[in-house]
Formats: structure tokens, C-alpha cells, sequence
């Protein structure tokens, strides 16, 4: 019987190393990847909480993206799409009165290559929501701050190291119209400094009922093309850097975003 | 009483395990390293709250500074092109050699006193030390490597996951991690203990032609090469023509902004003899060639810095004088310091004469 004791003790004691050696890491300052996005806690608003699933839809038009595949533009270029990607942050929602309400800080690579990253979870208050808002792109504190993990890891690859800070977004493929090698078109969008600051500020508002656990969203190729003003690959197949075409393209993607729950 | 006295075995059993738990926490207790600001010099920029200096932290950063296999072909650790007998610069070579043959674009600077530097790059666009080791690693013509690969190929060595456990508590490896060791190491490679220090601390005295040398630099260099650091990191112009090869146009790659053309950070003179080539491009081969372009050969038109539009005005007697004082800036005890070496070293001791 004694013998069985100290074996279960043992046995406990054993788990409870455990659980403090996964600690040392809380301990020393650098968070696991993704802590940030279980906080619960509103400044503004206390209270009971409740999940907000946002649903990425990567459209050409009304044409599904899919990686590979051949699609024509709204200008009339023959694409293909080989990667798309771009980062979401500071997420805010609106309430039926037309409140704001921040939300805890979450920085979110949605990838087209990774259909996980096309959902995000964001815990809100339990308020009806009229209104769902984002930086689209890594807020500037971010881009000064050093090196960060989880999303913003640099081996995600949206990270310029020679002139630091983040790819906002990223759309990369071939084109019928572009004359380079490859007949390639790369557009790698970033800059978070004025006058060549690529982050938008997205709303979009949303007459929805209660408690809607999910927002359909989608985000339209065609509108890095058409959004403002024309995009035209066969002029203009790279942007590599922050300037005033990345600042043109920023313009133009900021309006891709609608909101469809009829999906 | 039979089944008190087991109760009383148990809670015996279970309170020295909590205590062995507690034990246990402590198992991961890196000794911290004092960083110390040189008496007079300003704070340093550099956060050290959210990367505090531990023994074990510097010597992960040493390790990885000296390791040839973070380049593709194995060739090029940071330390073949930063080495410590220059002061940390590439000695005798106007640009480095890189992958495959290649040539970089730039002179590479000397590496001292990086916590008191905001940005990085001659045209700083690199804005924390702890990023810096992603360009070098990743450019085409330096180590030509990928991030993901380096990191995988750390998770692969036994030694390398020791050694992040112990700088950081669990065998967890990844790219921030890294960079924080290797800022570590670089962070307290501090150079403060040339002959001029010791005339500014009171223990050595310039002999003449240094003094004479150091009363010309105040009147004619501070403007930019800003005491203690001897810089200001100010980004300046100063009328060095553009190479067609390079076609470099410093600043102004970063900003997008074309009064930025042309303009290079200034760099420290601390270690200024052993760091030649001089210039962002290493076109100047010694202090002569430097002195030469500043009274003569300089572009001075309306993008030159202001400081610069009537060029320098330098007699010989001057520019005797003035090399005689950057002599002074000379830190033998810095680029001898077996601390900084790469690791291995038996006598791992700094040398007598450091000042603490």
C-alpha cells in the first residue's frame, strides 16, 4: 500500500513539473504564438463575451480564386494567381448604438495557400453587431518594435529585412500582358511610414441579428486592379518596395472587402 | 491511527514534491550580465528590458555569430566578414566577399557600441539590432541563405537546443530567439577604452601633435562625428560621387524621398585606423584619400550637406595633427578581447587592461 502511495505521488509530483517547466516560458517574457487572441478582457466593455467567426472568400469577380488557375481580370488581363496573402490587426466592432468597441490586440496573416488562416475568431462583447472594422496591414508600433513571433514571425515572409518592416499584403502570379521574365507580375504592398503609409483602415458595416455567430466576407482580386484607379500589369508588373505605387495599390485594395451572408 | 499515519506519509511525499517542483523552476536561472554605460556617454537606445544580457544568452549570440553553416554553402558566419582584429569591419577590403564568388555593395562598418544605434545599414534602414542578421543572412550576395533553413538546421543540433534552453528557458527555436542572442552578443561589444578615453578619464595625456590634433577636430569634425560616439547618426550628403556600377543612392532607397539622395550615415571614428577602407562604398583606402575628397575632390553643390557647400578647409600641418588625434581612437583592448573571439578560446579572461 505504501509502495503504491509514493508511486502515485511520484506520479503527481511528476505532472506538476511538467506544468512548471511550460510556464518557464510565460516566465521569460516571450508569450507563445497566439496567447494574445484568447484575451478576454475589454477595456471599454466588461462584461459577458461571446465568439465572432470572420470568413475569408478570395474572389476574382464572381469566380473563386483558386491558386493556378487561369481567370481574366475586370481590365481584361489573363491571370494566374500563385500567392495571396495579407495581414489583418486591430479589430474593432460597432454595436447597435453605433459604439466602437476595440478589440484586444490580434494580428492575423490571412494566406490563400492555408484555408485555416481564412477563418478568424475574434472574442467580443455580447452586444448585436453592426459593424466590423480592421487595420488592413501591421500597425506602425509593430514595424519599430523589433523582431516578433506567431503571425508576424519574418519567416512568414512578409518581412523586408533591408528596409525594415511588413509586406501589408501580397499578390503574386503571371500575367498574358507582362513582359518581364516569367511573364510575372509581383506585387508586394508595405510602407508604414507617411506620405507612404499602405495601412487602411477597413469598415464594413452589417445589418445583422443577434448573435450571429459568423460574418461572410470577401475579398475581391479584381479590386487590386479597379479599386481606384486602374492597375495595369503590363506597365507596372513589380512593386517591391514602399512608394507611391504601393501607396496607389493600397488604395485600390482597400476596397476588395464587402460583406455576403447570403453565402 | 493505521490510516492517519498513511495520510501523514502522503502529505510528507507530496510536500517534498512541491518542494522539488519548486526547485525545479528554478532549474532555468540564466545569470544575468550588468550592461554598463562608459562614464559621460548617453543612455543607450536599446530596450534592454525585453532582452536582458545573460551569460548564456551571449554565448548562444557568440556561437551563432561564429557559425559558418547559417550561409548556404557554409563559407560565411557574420564573423568572415566582421572581424574583430578591424575592429569588426571586413579589414582591407572595400566591400566583402559574399556567396558564390559575389561582391557586396557596401563597406562593412565596424561593430562597437550597436546599443547606443537607433538604425542600421549606412542608409539606416534597418530600425532595431535585433532584425539587422536577417539581411546579411538572406542577401544573394553575403550568406545566401533562408531563414526557414537556418532555423530548421538550429533545431537539428543538440548543442544549439542546450544552449536555447539555457539562454531561454526551453528548447523552443525560432527566428526571435535567435535574434535577440545575437543582439546580445553585439550589444556588449563595447569599445570605450582607446588612449582617448583614458585622456578623458584623467588616466593617460595626449602628447602634443594628438592634442593639437583633437583641439582641429572640435573646431572642424564634431559637427557630424558627434563626441563620445563620434557620430551623430545624422544622415548626410557629403559630395562623393555616384558609381555607375552601384548606382547607390543611400538614403533615399528607404525614404522614397529625393532630398534623401546621396546620403549615407555618418559613421563613428572610434577605431578609424583599423576600420580603412573608408567611405560607404570603401572608395577611400586610407585617411589621406578621406582628408583629400573633404579639401578637394568633393562635390560641393546645393545637395551637398551645408556643412560641407564650401568643402573642408585643411591645411597639411591640419591633417598631420588630425591623424595623430583618430590614432588616439584606437581600442587595442577591444579588438584583442577574448570575450568577443570566437568561442573555443582557452583563455577566456578579459584581457588586464580593460577598465571597468
Amino acid at each position: 500500500m505504501k509502495i503504491f502511495c509514493l508511486i502515485a505521488c511520484f506520479l503527481f509530483t511528476c505532472f506538476i513539473t511538467a506544468k512548471g517547466e511550460g510556464q518557464g516560458v510565460v516566465s521569460n517574457g516571450i508569450p507563445p504564438a497566439g496567447k494574445d487572441s484568447h484575451n478576454t478582457s475589454f477595456h471599454s466593455n466588461p462584461g459577458p463575451t461571446r465568439k465572432l467567426v470572420l470568413i475569408f472568400h478570395h474572389m476574382i469577380g464572381n469566380k473563386t480564386l483558386l491558386l493556378g488557375e487561369t481567370f481574366t481580370t475586370a481590365t481584361g488581363d489573363t491571370i494566374q494567381v500563385y500567392k495571396f496573402k495579407y495581414y489583418l490587426s486591430n479589430f474593432s466592432v460597432t454595436d447597435d448604438k453605433g459604439k466602437i468597441i476595440q478589440l484586444p490586440p490580434q494580428y492575423c496573416l490571412v494566406d490563400e495557400a492555408d484555408s485555416a488562416s481564412k477563418t478568424i475568431v475574434l472574442n467580443i462583447p455580447d452586444i448585436t453587431v453592426t459593424g466590423v472594422s480592421w487595420l488592413l496591414g501591421v500597425d506602425s508600433i509593430k514595424n519599430v518594435s523589433g523582431i516578433q513571433s506567431g503571425a508576424l514571425d519574418p519567416l512568414k515572409g512578409m518581412f523586408w529585412t533591408w528596409n525594415s518592416g511588413y509586406v501589408m499584403a501580397k499578390l503574386e502570379g503571371s500575367a498574358t500582358a507582362s513582359k518581364i521574365a516569367g511573364q510575372s507580375f509581383q506585387y508586394h504592398i508595405g510602407g508604414f511610414r507617411t506620405p507612404m503609409n499602405t495601412l487602411r483602415t477597413i469598415r464594413l458595416s452589417a445589418s445583422l441579428e443577434k448573435d450571429v455567430p459568423a460574418i461572410h466576407i470577401i475579398a475581391d482580386i479584381n479590386r487590386w486592379f479597379t479599386g481606384k484607379t486602374n492597375l495595369s500589369i503590363a506597365e507596372t508588373p513589380v512593386c517591391h518596395g514602399p512608394g507611391p505605387l504601393a501607396v496607389r495599390i493600397a488604395d485600390n485594395y482597400s476596397t476588395m472587402f464587402s460583406i455576403q451572408n447570403t453565402y | 491511527m493505521k490510516l492517519s499515519g498513511k495520510v501523514w506519509v502522503l502529505a510528507l511525499i507530496i510536500f517534498s514534491g512541491i518542494g522539488w517542483v519548486t526547485a525545479d523552476n528554478t532549474y532555468f536561472k540564466p545569470r544575468p550580465v550588468k550592461f554598463i554605460t562608459p562614464l559621460g556617454w548617453p543612455k543607450p537606445v536599446y530596450d534592454f528590458s525585453k532582452n536582458p544580457l545573460t551569460e548564456e544568452g551571449i554565448a548562444l549570440g557568440r556561437k551563432l555569430f561564429y557559425d559558418g553553416s547559417l550561409s548556404r554553402d557554409g563559407n560565411f558566419s557574420c564573423g568572415s566578414c566582421h572581424q574583430q582584429f578591424g575592429a569588426f569591419n571586413t579589414y582591407d577590403h572595400n566591400l566583402s566577399h559574399g556567396f558564390n564568388n559575389s561582391l557586396t555593395t557596401r563597406n562593412a562598418p565596424g561593430l562597437f557600441n550597436l546599443a547606443w544605434q537607433k538604425e542600421f545599414m549606412w542608409d539606416g534602414g534597418i530600425n532595431h539590432l535585433d532584425l539587422q542578421p536577417l539581411a546579411p543572412i538572406t542577401a544573394d550576395n553575403e550568406m545566401a541563405m533562408n531563414i526557414e533553413t537556418v532555423i530548421s538546421n538550429l533545431r537539428r543540433d543538440k548543442e544549439y537546443r542546450r544552449m536555447f534552453r539555457s539562454a531561454f528557458g526551453d528548447e523552443t527555436i525560432n527566428y526571435l530567439r535567435m535574434g535577440r542572442a545575437l543582439s546580445q552578443f553585439m550589444l556588449q561589444m563595447v569599445s570605450s577604452n582607446s588612449k582617448y578615453d583614458k585622456v578623458k578619464r584623467g588616466e593617460a595625456s595626449f602628447i602634443l601633435p594628438e592634442k593639437l590634433g583633437y583641439e582641429i577636430f572640435q573646431k572642424k569634425c564634431t559637427g557630424c562625428h558627434t563626441e563620445p560616439l563620434f557620430s551623430d547618426f545624422s544622415y548626410r550628403n557629403t559630395g562623393m560621387s555616384t558609381d555607375r556600377a552601384l548606382n547607390d543612392l543611400g538614403r533615399m532607397k528607404i525614404t522614397g524621398d529625393s532630398r534623401d539622395s546621396l546620403k549615407f550615415r555618418v559613421p563613428s571614428l572610434r577605431n578609424v585606423a583599423l576600420t580603412f577602407p573608408y567611405g560607404h562604398d570603401g572608395r577611400f583606402f586610407s585617411l589621406l584619400n578621406v582628408f583629400e575628397h573633404y579639401r578637394k575632390n568633393m562635390v560641393a553643390d546645393k545637395h551637398t550637406d551645408s556643412l560641407l557647400r564650401g568643402k573642408l578647409a585643411l591645411s597639411n600641418y591640419e591633417i598631420g595633427q588630425l591623424t595623430a588625434f583618430l590614432y588616439t581612437l584606437t581600442d587595442s583592448s577591444f579588438v584583442k578581447d577574448p570575450r568577443f573571439a570566437a568561442p573555443g578560446n582557452i583563455n577566456d579572461k578579459p584581457p588586464v587592461d580593460i577598465h571597468q
